[in-house]
């Protein structure tokens, strides 16, 4: 009897965990052994770029040493729901990518956008569509509210992003159509690019949406907001191929900060849309 | 504003980024030097296989970009199993790249070296590492430290490049701050200053560095001089030599010599220099066409001769400053830096420098090559302490009576560009006595001399020759050697054209080749006199 009870008990204790482990519906940190073994006594080191402002990774105003903003809470909240412990390694955008590839660090949280080709080299976990926008100095000066507006402007965007790839399109439209193509300039980063619209050396200036929105807040009476224009792109992690588990970790993690809601209360913390958000999905390639 | 700029400027968090960018910059070039060091005379090697490889790894690290290099390092080089950290992986690359870029600069410095340099330790028997160390170093400090200065400054500035791989230094913190406040001027002029400030102590220390390797500077002037005196006054300090010593006594040159040197005292049998079919050619040129010359012990032997015909060439090869195309030449009985091979030719021996110290064979040179960063003791005792291991005492006191010998007991701590030429050229026959030479070799010893001051060196030869010192002079001085020599050479176009005793050579010439060039001498000479 005593067994039996024991026995029952033990089985109960068993199938908990099972549940637990296959359809969470709330973070289990202390349960990381039994759902991501392979995770046990590591630290996770995450790459991010602070450099390019907010709203996803920046510094802390009040504290350097403190990195904030979308990117950086969500990393946060993401490994405190897994119950395995990270450390930032900032370095600059180009570099990241890189340096999860080579197995410097385990994977990139600093708004990179999926590819087929970048899947190649690292998994993905999505869960936000990105936008973008075009900034124009106070007045909007040149008229242009949408794309099809921008033919003869002075256009900038980051070097190599789809910004600049969206803008060589336009401007191949519009000598098509007989008007003044467009004059790309690039920038390496987005104070440089936000420079060169504040100097009037640029007349457009497209970036992340968000960022974007940041940016005009900060420069209420020299700049406003021209158009913004979803994208096909989804944003998230991008995981080095060698974890499947911790791909698989961060994408129950997501799930859960979508489920409760944390992640489109930090889209409203930072200024990003939440009607971006989308379902969290697994891209191996 | 300004109080904002301050706050920037004592942010820990920009300074902690300067602190790694100085960590990075310190050690890479402190390793990157010591590589430097290496890698600049194997880039100089006569050897092929050294200087090929040192060339084609200076080629290839400083013609790709440091930051691909970087990149290589630190995310592909985990593929074949080396996983480095960022900041080891910026150490390596920077010290990696600063030694290719400082070994040319070395290289720079050592070329900006006058070559007489080299040859003067290379006659005192000075092996290549020593004579680079302590004669050609020291004096190319000058040259190669400008460049270093710049490469140390750049090397701190350039460290931003390092966020590629994840190193969080100065340049890379200041963007994240304008990245999230966009106030790029005030942080971007605190980060400058920063910069500024590290890099001026790096300027400050040049000037300091400069100073103290500009031999020309007068001893005692700066901090640094002061300094190295004080380190230099651990020698003895009872010696003569220091400034409270008593006067120096000038001993006749005659018993001094007697004294100090070999083979002066004793007049063997044998020949103490045997030429024999000696010839060389440089390029399609023959420059000596079957030499035969034998000098006895004790024997001066003046060696005269139009210009080109051959005269310096023989008594660099008698002392193997120069390779033998052919024939053979013995030094009492041995020869310098040659030995017999089993079918009788001869080969080259391994160690040139220890053959030539052990021939003893002094040699002084028309443009004197004193080392021009030592004083003119300090010329004196290098090749006896450092080459033949004379204790420093012994060889500072015989150091100081052979400078008074020649007469210059006054100007023992000058600096060689602080002495008049005939100063000069009595401090290198001085120079050449320290070694206890066997025989001494003159290379037109008074040709680069004011005619005021020819009389002063010639008195001294003189001296040696009284002594019984064994000379080759080679002289255009016809009356000098009339009076010195007991034998004249005379050569013209790579062959002796006639030898003898200086009364039927220079008065009753047999060839007239020889008449030929006592005229034009004589001429010279008497326009001379009457300019």
């Amino acid at each position: 009897m005593r067994s039996l009870i024991f026995g029952t008990a033990l089985a109960a204790l068993i199938l908990g965990q099972f549940a637990s482990a296959s359809a969470a519906d709330k973070c289990e940190p202390a349960a990381l052994a039994t759902k991501y073994p392979s995770l046990v006594g590591k630290t996770i080191k995450v790459a991010q770029d602070p450099q390019g402002g907010p709203p996803y990774s920046f510094r802390d105003p009040e504290n350097f040493d403190n990195l904030v903003g979308l990117d950086a809470e969500l990393v946060r909240a993401a490994f405190a729901c897994i119950g395995v412990p990270f450390e930032f390694k900032t370095g600059s955008w180009s570099g990241l990518l890189p340096s999860v590839i080579a197995g410097q660090a385990d994977l990139m949280w600093s708004n990179l956008y999926y590819t087929p080709a970048r899947a190649e080299q690292v998994d993905f976990v999505t869960y936000l569509l990105a936008a973008t926008r075009g900034i124009v100095r106070k007045g909007n000066p040149k008229n242009v509210h949408s794309l099809d507006d921008a033919c003869g402007v002075r256009a900038a965007a980051g070097l190599g992003t789809v910004e600049e790839a969206m803008f060589r399109g336009v401007s191949d439209k519009c000598a098509a159509a007989g008007k003044p193509p467009l004059e790309i300039v690039t920038y390496p980063d987005r104070p440089t690019g936000i420079r060169m619209l504040l100097n009037d050396r640029a007349d457009l200036m497209m970036g992340d949406a968000g960022g974007g929105a940041y940016t005009i807040k900060l420069n209420p009476n020299d700049l406003e907001s021209g158009y913004v224009i979803l994208t096909d792109y989804k944003v998230g992690p991008g995981i080095g191929k060698s974890s499947p588990e911790l791909r698989r970790a961060i994408f129950d993690a997501m799930q859960l900060l979508q489920a409760d809601g944390t992640q489109k209360a930090l889209m409203l913390k930072y200024g990003v849309d939440p009607e971006l958000q989308r379902p969290v999905e697994m891209h191996t390639n | 504003m300004s109080s904002e700029f301050l706050h920037y400027l004592a942010s820990r968090f920009l300074l902690e980024g300067a602190v790694l960018a100085i960590e990075i910059a310190v050690v890479s070039m402190v390793l990157g030097l010591v590589l430097g060091l290496g890698l600049a005379p194997l880039r100089m090697s006569r050897h092929g296989a050294l200087r090929g490889p040192a060339w084609c790894y200076i080629w290839f690290v400083r013609g790709t970009p440091l930051l691909l290099q970087l990149v290589f390092i630190y995310d592909v080089l985990p593929a074949v199993g080396i996983k480095l950290d960022a900041l080891t992986t910026a150490i390596i690359g920077f010290s990696l790249n600063e030694a290719a870029f400082s070994a040319e600069i070395i290289r720079g410095g050592i070329l900006s070296v006058n070559r007489s340099q080299a040859i003067a330790a290379a006659a005192l028997g000075m092996p290549t590492g020593l004579t680079l160390r302590r004669i050609v170093m020291p004096q190319a400090m000058r040259s190669i430290l400008p460049g270093i200065a710049n490469q140390a400054i750049n090397m701190i500035k350039s460290t931003s490049i390092a966020s590629v791989i994840l190193v969080n230094e100065l340049t890379f913190r200041a963007q994240q701050i304008v990245g999230q406040n966009f106030k790029f001027f005030t942080v971007f002029t605190a980060a400058a200053l920063i910069y500024l400030a590290m890099t001026s102590c790096i300027a400050v220390g040049q000037i300091a560095a400069e100073r103290r390797f500009d031999f020309l500077r007068e001893r005692g002037e700066s901090l640094f001089a002061r300094l190295s005196a004080a380190v230099r006054l651990r020698r003895p300090r009872d010696l003569p030599g220091d400034p409270d010593r008593p006067a120096l006594r000038r001993e006749a040159l005659p018993a001094l010599i007697g004294d100090l040197c070999r083979d002066v005292a004793e007049a063997g049998e044998r020949p103490i220099i045997v030429c024999h079919n000696v010839q060389k050619a440089y390029g399609d040129r023959q420059v000596l066409k079957s030499i035969d010359l034998t000098v006895s012990r004790g024997e001066v032997v003046a060696i005269m001769g139009p210009s080109g015909s051959g005269k310096s060439t023989l008594l660099r090869m008698i002392n193997h400053l120069e390779p033998l195309d052919w024939g053979e030449i013995t030094v009492d009985g041995r020869h310098v830096g040659y030995q017999r091979m089993p079918g009788g030719g001869l080969r080259p021996t391994g160690n040139l420098a220890r053959a030539r110290a052990e021939a003893r064979i002094g040699m002084v040179f028309q443009h004197f090559n004193l080392f021009e960063h030592l004083t003119a003791l300090e010329n004196l005792i290098e090749a006896p302490i450092r080459v033949y291991g004379q204790p420093s005492e012994l060889a500072h006191a015989i150091g100081l009576r052979l400078l008074a010998g020649v007469g210059l007991a006054s100007h023992i701590d000058h600096l060689p560009h602080r002495l008049s030429g005939g100063q000069q050229q009595r401090v290198a026959i001085a120079r050449a006595l320290a070694v206890s030479p066997r025989v001494i070799l003159f290379d037109e010893p008074t040709s680069a001399l004011d005619p005021e001051l020819v009389g002063e060196v010639l008195g001294v030869i003189r001296g040696l020759a009284e002594a019984g010192m064994t000379m080759i002079i080679v002289t255009h001085e016809v009356g000098f050697a009339r009076d010195v020599a007991d034998r004249i050479v005379f050569m013209d176009d790579g062959v002796i054209v006639e030898e003898g005793p200086p009364g039927q050579v220079l008065d009753q010439p047999k060839q007239e080749r020889t008449r030929r060039f006592l005229r034009m001498v004589a001429h010279e000479k008497n326009e001379d006199i009457a300019a």
